[in-house]
C-alpha cells in the first residue's frame, strides 16, 4: 500500500511521519502533481495559516490532484489544517478558498458562547469526543471518555449534518472532531499528538 | 467545563536536563529523553522544553533533542529557548516541535510574534514570559533565563503580544520557580483577566492543592517540574490526586 | 594628576597575555601558574579535586576536627565568619545541625549595604545561628575607602582587612580557636598552592606588618588616629597564639561547589538570589550586599583584564557547569561592563567626582594590557581575539 504525506510546507509534517512509523507502516512523501497521483491513501498534516498553505498548494499544482484523488474514491485524511483545507473557504485573513472537497467553511471560534460566557481562543487542550455517527470505521475500538488533543482558532461550520462522525464540546461550543464523506476523513484534533488513542485512529484510517 | 492541562517542563542546557531554583543554577539531573519518555508514558498531557541558556549564550540547539523526542513521544512538544526567526521556527517544527515559546527575542522586536503567527498560526506561537514582582506591585517581564530586565511590565505586554499574535502565555513566576511553595496566584489571574488566550501556570508546584488554586485563579494548565524531576510525586499520582478532589483532567488509561 | 602604576612590577605580571587552554582565565591573574600544556594551576587543582582526593578520608578528618573542638558545655566552639551570602550559610548550616557543633558567625558590616544583602543576612540569622555584626565607624570607614581607591587602586583593602582580622577578634574574645572558612581562594582560584594539601592557612602569612600594606604614617598623615585603624587591625600574635588559634577551610574537607551552596542555602537558611544578574557578570547569586562591590571587580578589570565574569567563568568551567565556549561568549557579553547602577554612590561615597575616578582608574591601566583605539581605551588582547 502506497501511503503517501503531503509535504507542502505544512510544518507537523514529521510528527506524522513518525506516528506513521511507529503503527509499523511505511511512506513517501509527495510533493508534486505526480506523486500524489500515485498514492492508496493520502494524509494531509497542517499547521498553520490556511491562506498561506491554500498559496503553498496552488504553487506546486497540487490542487487539481487532490480533487482528482478525491473523485477517486482513494482515501484522503485530513488533520487539523489539513482538514480544514478540505472545506469550501475560509474567514482567516480575509475569505480564502479551499479545496471544496467538503461542504463547509471555516470560522474563527466565538469569543464568547451562546448564554455570554468567554471563551478562550485558540482552543488548546484535550477533549473527549461525543460520536455522532457510530457506524464510522475511523472509531472503531475506541472507547467513550478518550480526550484528543485540539489546538485551533478556527472551526468547521455551515456542514453537512451527515458528515460528522464526532464532534466535541468547548465552552459550550459544539467543534466538529471528526468529518468524513466516504472516501474523505478530517480529523480537527492532531491524532498523531494524542498518544495512544490518536494512534488507534491513524491505525483505523490505515487499515481499512 | 474543560480539561486542566498538567503539563511537564524540562529546562535543558546542552544535553541535560537541568534543575534551577528562581530560574538559577545549572544542577544537571540526567538525559532530558529518558525523563520525557517516562512522564508520556505515566500518562502527561504535553511535554515543553526550555533551552534555558541559548538567549543568555546567543545560541539555540534544542533541535536534536526535540527530534528524538518526537521518535517515541506522542503528545504535544512545546520548544522555547533562543527561538529569534522564522527560520528557527520552522526548523524546530520540522525536527517535531508543535509550538514554540519565545520571550527574549520578543521583548526586542515584538514585531516577530505576528510574522511568526502569520506563518504558522496564533495556535503555534506560544509566548513566554518570566515575571518577577516589583515593589510597586506590579510585575517586571525578565529575559534571558530572568535575568535581564526588560522594558516590559507583564500586564501590558501580555495584551500587546497577544494583539501581535500570540496564542497561548506560559506563564513563569520567577519568585516561585523552584520553591515548590505555589504558584503566584495574583499574577496567574492578572494576566487571565487581561488577555482571553489559554495560560500556563509555571514556577512553584508543590502539591496537587497548588494545581486546584492556580486553576481557580484562571490557569487552563499548569506545568511542572521540579516536583516530577526530583520524584517528590509520580504523574500518575498527580493525575489521580486531581481526579479526587474534583479537578477535571483527562482519563488517561 | 595620578601617577601612573606599574602594574607589571608590583604585582611580577608577564608582558605576554596568555588564555588557559581549559577555563578562561589569564596569565594575568597574580600568583598564577600555567604547566607546559598551557592549563592554568586551578584547572589543575580543579581536575586533582575530582580524581586525586579521597573525600570519606576527609569527611572522616572534619568528623574528627570537630570532635577535637566541640565543646558542648554551651559555649561556642567554632567561629564561622560570614555575611548573609550563600557560602557562609552553607558552612555554618553544615557545622551546626550535622556536625553538632555550636557556631558563633561574624559578619563584617559592608560599606553600604545592599537590601537584598541585609535581608539575606537576617533570614539566615533567623533560621537559628547566634551572630555579631561588626560595624566599624562609618566615618572612618568613608574616609579609609576613599584613601584605599585613590593611592592603592582597590576601595576594598580596608574592608578585606577588617574582614580578615574581625574573625580573630571574636576567637580571642569568645575563646573559640577554630575558624572555619568556606573555600581556601588561593588554592581554588589559581593563588598560591602551598597549602593545596593542607587544611589550614598560616597566620603569620597575613600580612601583620601594616594596615593595607602602608605604614603608620601614611594613615596619620590623612587625619586617621591609631583609635580609627584599630577595628581593622589584627590582634597581636602573641594573643593569637595564646588562644590557639586555627584557620581551616571547609572546602578542604567537604568538595567546594559554590553552586551548590546556592542550592543548599536557599533551602536551609531562607536565601534569595538577586532578580537581576549582578553588573559586569551573568549570576544572580553571588556577592550581593554590598552597594560598592562593583568596582572592586572593576578594577581588578583594570589592572588585569580580569572582569568578574571571566572569574566567574573560571570557576563555574572548573566546576563543570559551563564550557569554555559559553564561557567566552559570556565574557564577551559582560566582561567589560560597567558597574554604572551604583556609580554616584560610590562618587559620593568617596567624596570624589567623575573626573578624579577616570584620572585613577586610568593610572592602574598598563600599557601591556591597554591601548587607546579611536580615542577609546581597549584591550590589547581578549579571549575572544586569542
Amino acid at each position: 500500500m502506497n501511503i503517501g504525506i503531503l509535504d507542502y510546507g505544512a510544518g507537523n509534517l514529521k510528527n506524522v511521519c513518525r506516528a506513521i512509523e511507529h503503527l509499523g507502516y511505511s511512506y513517501q512523501l509527495v510533493a508534486t502533481p505526480e506523486g500524489v497521483a500515485s498514492v492508496d491513501k493520502l494524509i494531509i498534516p497542517g499547521v498553520g495559516a490556511f491562506k498561506v498553505a491554500m498559496e503553498q498548494l496552488k504553487a506546486l499544482e497540487l490542487i487539481e490532484p487532490i480533487k482528482q484523488l478525491a473523485e477517486a474514491s482513494v482515501p484522503i485524511m485530513g488533520i487539523c489544517l489539513g482538514m480544514q483545507l478540505l472545506f469550501e473557504q475560509s474567514a482567516e485573513f480575509g475569505i480564502s478558498k479551499g479545496l471544496g472537497i467538503l461542504t463547509g467553511s471555516i470560522n474563527l471560534l466565538p469569543e464568547t458562547n451562546s448564554v455570554g460566557n468567554k471563551v478562550k481562543v485558540p482552543h488548546i487542550g484535550w477533549n473527549e469526543l461525543i460520536i455522532d455517527n457510530v457506524e464510522s470505521t475511523i472509531i472503531d475500538n475506541l472507547s467513550s471518555n478518550e480526550a484528543l488533543y485540539f489546538v485551533h482558532s478556527y472551526r468547521v461550520e455551515a456542514f453537512d449534518e451527515a458528515n460528522i462522525v464526532a464532534h466535541c464540546r468547548y465552552n459550550g461550543l459544539k467543534v466538529p472532531a471528526i468529518v468524513q464523506n466516504r472516501n474523505i476523513i478530517g480529523c480537527q484534533f492532531h491524532p498523531e499528538k494524542s498518544g495512544l488513542v490518536g494512534l488507534k485512529i491513524l491505525a483505523n484510517f490505515l487499515n481499512n | 467545563m474543560n480539561n486542566v492541562r498538567l503539563i511537564s517542563r524540562l529546562d535543558i542546557k546542552g544535553d541535560n536536563l537541568i534543575k534551577g531554583v528562581h530560574l538559577e543554577g545549572l544542577r544537571k539531573l540526567g538525559d532530558p529523553q529518558s525523563y520525557a519518555v517516562k512522564y508520556y508514558q505515566q500518562g502527561v498531557d504535553e511535554i515543553i522544553y526550555m533551552d534555558v541558556v541559548a538567549s543568555l549564550y546567543g545560541r539555540n540547539n534544542l533541535s536534536e533533542i526535540v527530534e528524538r523526542t518526537a521518535k517515541d513521544v506522542f503528545i504535544p512538544i512545546t520548544v522555547g529557548g533562543g527561538i529569534r526567526s522564522i527560520a528557527d521556527v520552522r526548523h524546530l517544527l520540522r525536527c517535531g516541535a508543535d509550538k514554540v515559546a519565545i520571550n527574549t527575542a520578543a521583548t526586542q522586536n515584538p514585531n516577530l510574534l505576528s510574522e511568526i503567527a502569520e506563518v504558522f498560526g496564533k495556535q503555534c506561537t506560544v509566548l513566554s514570559v518570566e515575571a518577577t514582582r516589583h515593589s510597586n506591585g506590579e510585575w517586571g517581564v525578565y529575559t534571558d533565563n530572568g535575568r535581564e530586565r526588560s522594558v516590559f511590565e507583564v500586564r501590558e505586554w501580555v495584551t500587546k503580544a497577544v494583539t501581535l499574535g500570540a496564542g497561548e502565555i506560559m506563564l513563569t513566576s520567577v519568585d516561585q520557580e523552584g520553591t515548590g511553595k505555589g504558584f503566584d496566584l495574583e499574577l496567574i489571574e492578572m494576566v487571565s483577566k487581561e488577555v482571553n488566550v489559554p495560560v500556563i501556570a509555571s514556577g512553584g508546584m508543590g502539591t496537587v492543592e497548588h494545581i486546584i488554586q492556580a486553576n481557580q485563579a484562571g490557569a487552563d494548565a499548569i506545568a511542572m517540574a521540579d516536583v516530577l524531576h526530583y520524584n517528590k510525586m509520580s504523574f500518575k499520582d498527580i493525575r489521580q490526586a486531581c481526579k479526587s478532589s474534583g479537578l477535571q483532567v483527562r482519563n488517561t488509561l | 594628576m595620578t601617577e601612573k602604576r606599574n602594574i607589571q612590577q608590583m604585582y611580577d605580571l608577564p608582558t605576554a597575555v596568555k588564555f588557559c587552554t581549559k577555563c578562561t582565565i589569564s596569565n594575568q591573574r597574580p600568583r598564577i601558574t600555567f604547566d607546559d600544556k598551557g592549563v592554568c594551576s586551578a584547572c589543575n587543582f580543579a581536575e586533582f579535586k575530582k580524581t586525586g582526593i579521597d573525600w570519606e578520608t576527609r569527611g572522616q578528618e572534619l568528623q574528627a576536627l570537630c570532635d577535637r573542638h566541640r565543646k558542648g558545655d554551651g559555649s561556642y566552639d567554632v567561629i564561622v565568619p560570614c555575611s548573609g551570602g550563600k557560602d557562609g550559610s552553607y558552612v555554618s548550616h553544615m557545622l551546626k545541625y550535622k556536625y553538632g557543633m555550636n557556631p558563633l558567625c561574624v559578619t563584617w558590616s559592608p560599606l553600604l549595604a545592599t537590601e537584598l544583602g541585609r535581608k539575606n543576612l537576617d533570614n539566615f540569622i533567623k533560621t537559628g545561628f547566634d551572630h555579631i555584626l561588626g560595624t566599624p565607624n562609618p566615618v572612618v570607614t568613608r574616609k579609609l575607602t576613599q584613601l584605599a581607591f585613590t593611592h592603592m587602586g582597590d576601595p576594598f583593602q580596608p574592608f578585606i582587612y577588617g574582614q580578615t582580622n574581625f574573625p580573630m577578634k571574636m576567637a580571642i574574645q569568645h575563646d573559640v580557636a577554630l575558624i572555619m572558612y568556606g573555600e581556601n581562594g588561593e588554592v581554588e582560584y589559581g593563588g598560591n598552592m602551598k597549602n593545596a594539601l593542607s587544611p589550614t592557612r598560616e597566620i603569620a602569612d597575613h600580612d601583620g606588618h601594616y594596615f593595607s600594606g602602608k605604614p603608620p604614617e601614611f594613615w596619620e598623615e590623612h587625619g586617621l588616629s591609631k583609635a580609627d585603624l584599630a577595628p581593622f587591625s589584627a590582634p597581636p600574635m602573641q594573643k593569637i597564639r595564646d588562644n590557639n588559634t586555627e584557620i581551616h577551610f571547609f572546602g578542604y574537607y567537604k568538595y567546594w561547589d559554590p553552586q551548590e551552596c546556592y542550592y543548599y542555602s536557599r533551602e536551609h537558611t531562607g536565601f534569595t538570589p538577586n532578580t537581576e544578574r549582578s553588573e559586569g557578570t551573568y549570576s544572580k547569586y553571588a556577592s550581593l550586599d554590598d552597594q560598592i562591590d562593583g568596582f572592586h571587580y572593576y578594577l581588578a578589570f583594570i589592572k588585569f583584564g580580569i572582569g568578574r565574569t571571566t572569574s566567574d567563568t573560571a570557576h563555574e568551567i572548573r566546576d563543570d557547569k559551563i564550557d569554555r565556549e559559553e564561557g567566552i561568549a559570556l565574557i564577551n557579553r559582560y566582561d567589560s561592563e560597567f558597574p554604572a547602577k551604583h556609580f554616584q554612590t560610590f562618587l559620593d561615597f568617596c567624596n570624589i567626582d567623575e573626573e578624579e575616578f577616570t584620572q585613577v582608574i586610568d593610572s592602574w591601566r598598563s600599557e601591556h594590557l591597554w591601548e587607546k583605539v579611536d580615542g577609546e581605551w581597549q584591550l590589547k588582547t581578549d579571549i575572544m581575539r586569542s
